[in-house]
């Protein structure tokens, strides 16, 4: 077993836990200042309309107000997307969605900004629409990119391992299901905001609430006509993201904003509204599965079709369906498998990441047919998971050979061990007067980091301050998840410091190094790595610079403790800033850098090629109907998750638990609606995200698998949780009542209506 | 920029509404400052938060006086509140959220006039009375004629709503409100379903008010439906019997959060609900 | 207008339009940026504050509203340097992720425990519905509600027995 060690493995308290608690720690939204400059945008609110005239006479002449701006200001290309240039920053001939930023308004105040933007309009043309990704992808149906290459197709992607087709044929028992997922909004509490400026160099300084500020940049300068070199991107802690501000969201618009603001600082703040229209959202899919298995229960084959709506303009959409084939085929060990997945363009608001990204669509599919599988050859639904669940070594859906850590079987040993799954009859049998309750189990896989054409790359840099303090330069954005304070937990265990003591700097472009997204499950292990690599390399500098100081020494006599170093065998202690002194300026930094290792030479396999290193789970969830309203209760919930070493207790169960809310949330309560491209779902009172009466007591367990490739044993925790409340709740609900509803959430009117059909149906048999 | 009136005293009120007659009435503002969050115009508003009359809650005789200004959290703290009407508790310990309670009242309830707000159902079935003033009159009319339709009410120009009155005779032993919303708080309620039983030691039905909230326009009652129970066991039976006529009784729309379908089969439903009650007493 | 109240124990007068909403004033004319904005409509607690001791959302108070009244924000909560038991608790129990829903819930939580000093967990949970959390599920802000309460309980009882010794 691993060693005891003094702060991994260990519940510290977050680092930044103290700043947010006391309202000192300053978010995008919170910077203010003198002479500033507010700046909003007027969206278009139509789905899909030719541009023929915007009027902004009547905005200009608003007193307060100091610019207003159409394409016609922009002097770059006015398009940015990570994969496809396709967006606009303003629109110029064409609205694609309703979202769309038509003009943007610099004002002194927010009255004049709202009257300026409501003054606003524009000459249009309605256009036909396709809302759906089947349609869009027939021969007759509407372009909603007159200039894309394959039409409505985004990203087509066919991965086969074995023979298929034949492979049907050698199955005694095959299951055949339609499978819809809606789409989610991701509901960050803080919405997108930033602040800029040009500082006296000329330098365009953006401190903005992003997932990516080092990427941004390749979207920012081309977007704006600005030179790369000359833009800085500063992020503060992050008021939720989960997907959500991986990429461009206002960054493009505060920088435009910033070349018009005659030199004085802009700030936007996008309201609920706005950010519900302007926003990605998870891409909703249909997916439609057949799955095969022998005698015994044994998994044969599986062929699946998986459409996502990708919205109107690529994103990364393309990069989630892809995902979703990687993974359709969930933790399981199946020889023959078909997956073909279209990302299609439609009218309908913009598909990207979010927490899961594609996974928690197929696991929802994968996971039912499971149990539908098990109930058709009455197999006990934990039996049939047991019997091909993967195991290190197995090859997977896809043709990789799991040659990481591979806890998925023991995270379901571990769940049917456990009192509530031993439990579970006699609490169904209690089940009080118009109530049915039922159990529901899921398991789960997700890969970690980039796929190998995409080098997942972290830069870590770590510096002994003039006064002796130890300080991170985090590269990894926190966007909640804790992985900054994380950071400081394991330099602080290299170099025997508490993190209390130490210092830490946010992702900056000026000051920290570039080292990817925060995104990926991989925002603690690539930087982890690397920061281990580089703490470790200052440890060493350090005890060779003490070595003076005490004769006869040797390096490994010496420990580090907080703020000092001791000679151990004559208790001799040196403050570190006192060590300090010893070190030249370029000595005080210490980087290093790490690529996560990735499957080699099957990139053939999949679009971008597979990947290497998955983190798994088993859920298990109790819900109680009622059978006068439907209305379905989640009583408990169990996670068993191997995310391979846990760093800290605390921050794992604060992932697995934020990730089953809002898993819960997809399943029961999160319909975002969109008819014909219009959104009807608004703000936060027709979004239903859970409450705290909501969400039950939920039971975290982890197995610890060592990861060697992770720093200290760990892997990515932030997504694993994401994929399994859906179809767990599903297959309760199933348990309970015996009805499978096609198109969550499973909200009480679709359950009544559905258990009513039901008894209508015994009825006249 | 919008004028803000805080007046201390009524008086004030007539005198403002006097000079300003567009003015809006508000206290917690917890539904109309949502309201002009998407508003253009600015008229001026008034509050009513500062009035102390609006917020007394006091016995007289047989009667209860609750303020219009009276916050829900203060409603639920109420000792007579809660010795005579616990059917009103029930039913605001479900509205909003904390803070909504805090700040809504039982007033501005009544004057958003909306089927789905939480306090209408039990006050339906209690028979509350609304006081109505203006500068030169006081009238009372029962709620069940106040209010007239979504966000109208019989409130005439220059008049508000002072409070409302209640009769402490209430001769029912059993009493139950249900709230089917979307999630467990912060939710407007699909259905609503508010019940005053008085039921025998031997569990016949001797008396039945009945409420529906979210089932039409305004709230809906049943006098059919409470008559056909009278007299009759409080069994599963005698409610099927009865589903029929709550299914005739309601009129309930499709909007973003349900069905008619649903909401119809659902106020039928929340009858059989009144069975945990069987021994009386359990209020 | 000027409006005169009471904000964190200070007496402050501000001159301000009388519509102008308080969680404007707190963040942009006060730097008071503790309190957040997270819908504008009431509907996610984020900008919860303590009036005459009542959680209400800033949201949706206008300026002249605040006059007489006593104000605390999530900034006034710490004493002399030292922070609030429901704050040390939050902390200490991993209450806090994001932290942008935070300053809400503590002061929801003030109010709930002025109320209720043992609340049940359901209790918390009913005390904490009007603030919505993306990121933690709940599970450990009624952890830190319990233990806080708990501490609360103890200081009570420790200053009443200082004051009886």
């Amino acid at each position: 077993m691993h060693s005891e060690k003094r702060l991994v493995g260990k519940t510290v308290p977050r680092f930044d836990a103290v700043t947010k608690v006391t309202g000192r720690e300053k978010y995008a939204a919170d910077y203010y200042g003198d002479a500033f400059l507010w700046a909003g945008v007027k969206r278009a609110g139509v789905p899909h309309a030719r541009l023929n005239g915007i009027d902004i006479t009547a905005a200009k002449s608003i007193p307060g107000v100091v610019a207003v701006l159409t394409h016609k200001d922009v002097k770059g290309t006015n398009r940015y997307g990570i994969i496809r240039k396709d967006e606009p920053i303003l629109a110029e001939s064409i609205v694609h969605h309703c979202g769309d930023a038509v003009a943007l308004v610099l004002a002194e105040d927010r009255a004049a900004l709202r009257h300026a933007i409501e003054s606003i309009t524009f000459d249009y043309e309605l256009l036909p629409g396709v809302f759906d990704p089947e349609e869009a992808l027939k021969e007759t149906a509407v372009k909603v990119h007159e200039d894309s290459p394959e039409g409505n197709i985004i990203r087509y992607v066919p991965v086969v391992t074995g023979t298929p087709e034949s492979a049907f044929n050698e199955c005694n028992t095959v299951v055949e299901a339609v499978f819809e997922v809606p789409r989610q909004e991701h509901a960050y509490l803080e919405t997108e905001a930033g602040w800029a400026y040009f500082d006296k160099t000329g330098q365009l300084v953006i401190v903005v609430a992003t997932q990516t500020p080092f990427r941004d940049r390749f979207e920012i300068a081309p977007a704006l006509g600005l030179d790369m070199e000359k833009i800085r991107l500063i992020v503060p802690y992050l008021g939720g993201a989960f997907g959500g501000k991986d990429g461009i969201t206002l960054q493009c618009l505060l920088g435009l904003a910033a070349l018009h603001s005659g030199g004085r600082p802009v700030k936007m703040w996008w309201d609920r509204e706005e950010s519900f229209l302007a926003s990605v959202k998870r891409l909703p899919a249909r997916m439609h599965y057949r799955l095969g298995a022998k005698r015994d229960g044994i998994l044969h084959a599986l062929e699946c079709r998986l459409y996502f709506d990708g919205g109107s303009y690529a994103s990364l959409g393309g990069e989630v369906m892809t995902l979703a084939a990687e993974h359709a085929g969930s933790a399981y060990r199946i020889p023959h498998v078909s997956i073909k997945g279209w990302c299609v363009y439609t009218n309908n608001p913009v598909g990207g990441p979010f927490r899961g990204f594609g996974v928690p669509q197929v696991t929802a599919a994968m996971e039912q047919m499971v149990d539908m599988l098990s109930l058709k050859i009455r197999m006990d639904p934990l039996e049939i998971r047991r019997k091909n669940i993967v195991r290190q070594g197995d090859a997977n859906c896809v043709g990789v050979a799991l040659t990481q850590s591979t806890g998925a079987e023991e995270c379901l040993r571990v769940l049917s061990e456990h009192p509530l799954w031993r439990e579970k009859d006699t609490w169904k049998a209690s089940a009080g007067p118009f109530k049915a309750r039922g159990v529901g189990i899921a398991c789960m896989a997700h890969a970690m980091g980039y796929p190998p054409v995409v080098p997942d790359v972290a830069n870590a840099k770590i510096e002994l301050t003039e006064e002796g303090k130890i300080r991170v330069y985090a590269g990894v954005v926190d966007m909640g998840q804790g992985n900054a304070s994380t950071y400081l937990q394991m330099a602080g265990e290299i170099l025997g410091q508490d993190i209390t003591g130490m210092e830490l700097v946010l992702p900056d472009t000026e000051r920290t190094l570039p080292s990817g997204s925060s995104s990926a499950s991989r925002t603690t292990y690539t930087y982890g790595n690397a920061l281990i690599k580089a703490a470790n390399t200052l440890k060493m500098r350090i005890f060779e610079k003490i070595l003076p100081l005490v004769q006869g020494s040797d390096v490994s006599e010496f420990v580090l403790a907080p703020a000092m170093v001791i000679h151990v065998p004559t208790g001799k202690e040196v403050s570190l800033k006192e060590v300090s002194r010893f070190f030249s300026e370029s000595e005080r930094v210490c980087t290093d850098n790490f690529t996560m290792p990735v499957v080699k030479g099957m990139n053939d396999v999949i679009y971008m090629g597979p990947h290497l290193i998955y983190s798994y789970g088993t859920h298990l969830v109790y819900v109680e109907i009622d059978r006068l309203t439907g209305e379905t209760e989640v009583k408990n919930y169990l996670a068993v998750t191997d995310a391979g070493r846990v760093i800290n207790p605390q921050v794992f169960e604060q992932q697995i638990q934020g990730a089953i809310a809002q898993g819960l949330g997809y399943a029961l309560y999160e319909d975002y609606r969109v008819a014909e491209g219009v959104h009807l779902t608004r703000d936060l009172a027709t979004y239903i995200i859970p409450t705290s009466m909501d969400i039950p007591e939920m039971t975290s367990v982890p197995v610890e698998t060592i990861e060697e490739s992770g720093p200290f044993g760990m892997k990515g925790a932030g997504e694993i949780a994401m994929s399994g409340p859906l179809p767990a709740v599903a297959n309760a609900i199933y348990d309970a009542c015996g009805i499978r509803i096609p198109d969550p959430p499973f909200t009480a009117e679709k359950i009544l209506m559905a258990m009513q059909d039901k008894d209508r149906g015994e009825i006249s048999q | 920029m919008r004028e803000v009136f805080i007046p201390d005293h009524l008086d004030e009120i007539w005198d403002i509404l006097e000079r300003e007659p567009k003015a809006l009435l508000y206290a917690g503002g917890t539904d109309l400052l949502v309201r002009l969050r998407a508003s253009k115009t600015l008229e001026p508003l008034i509050c009513l938060d500062g009035i102390h009359e609006l917020k007394e809650i006091y016995q007289q005789g047989n009667l209860v006086f609750i303020g219009s200004c009276v916050s829900h959290t203060k409603l639920m703290e109420n000792p007579l509140i809660q010795k005579y009407f616990p059917l009103l508790i029930q039913a605001v310990k479900v509205l909003g959220s904390p803070p909504v309670r805090n700040m809504g009242t039982i007033g501005g309830n009544i004057c958003t006039a909306s089927p789905a707000g939480d306090t209408l159902p039990p006050l339906y079935t209690l028979g509350a009375v609304v006081e109505i003033r203006s500068i030169e009159s006081n009238r009372l009319m029962p709620l069940k004629g106040f209010i007239k339709s979504p966000g109208k009410t019989a409130l005439q120009k220059s008049e508000i709503v002072y409070g409302v009155w209640i009769s402490t005779d209430q001769d029912y032993n059993v009493c139950h409100y249900e709230k089917v919303g979307q999630r467990k708080a912060l939710a407007i309620a699909i259905a609503s379903f508010a019940a005053l039983l008085k039921l025998s030691e031997s569990g016949i039905i001797e008396n039945a008010r009945f409420a529906w909230g979210s089932m039409a326009p305004v709230i809906v009652t049943s006098q059919e439906a409470e008559g056909a129970l009278i007299g009759r066991p409080l069994t599963e039976e005698s409610l099927r019997a009865v589903v029929p006529l709550v299914e005739k009784a309601v009129s309930p729309i499709d909007d973003v959060r349900a069905s008619a379908e649903y909401r119809r089969i659902v106020a039928g439903n929340l009858l059989f609900r009144l069975l945990k009650h069987r021994n009386h007493g359990n209020t | 207008m000027k409006v005169f109240f009471i904000l964190n124990g200070l007496q402050t007068i501000i001159d301000v339009d009388p519509d102008r909403r308080v969680v404007d004033i707190l963040r942009e004319d006060l730097q008071l940026t503790g309190t957040k904005e997270g819908c504008g409509s009431g509907e996610c607690g984020a900008c919860s504050i303590l009036v005459d001791g009542e959680s209400r959302l800033s949201c949706l108070i206008l300026a002249a509203q605040l006059e007489g009244r006593q104000v605390v924000t999530v900034e006034g909560l710490a004493a002399g340097g030292k922070m609030h038991p429901v704050q040390e608790a939050f902390v200490e129990h991993g209450a806090v992720q994001c932290g942008f829903c935070t300053p809400g819930m503590v002061m929801a939580v003030v109010d709930l425990l002025s109320r209720n000093a043992e609340p049940t967990r359901s209790e918390v949970r009913e005390g904490i519905s009007g603030n919505l959390c993306r990121c933690t599920g709940y599970q450990k802000i009624v952890d830190a509600v319990e233990a806080a309460a708990k501490a609360m309980k103890n200081e009570g009882l420790r200053v009443k027995n200082d004051g009886e010794g």
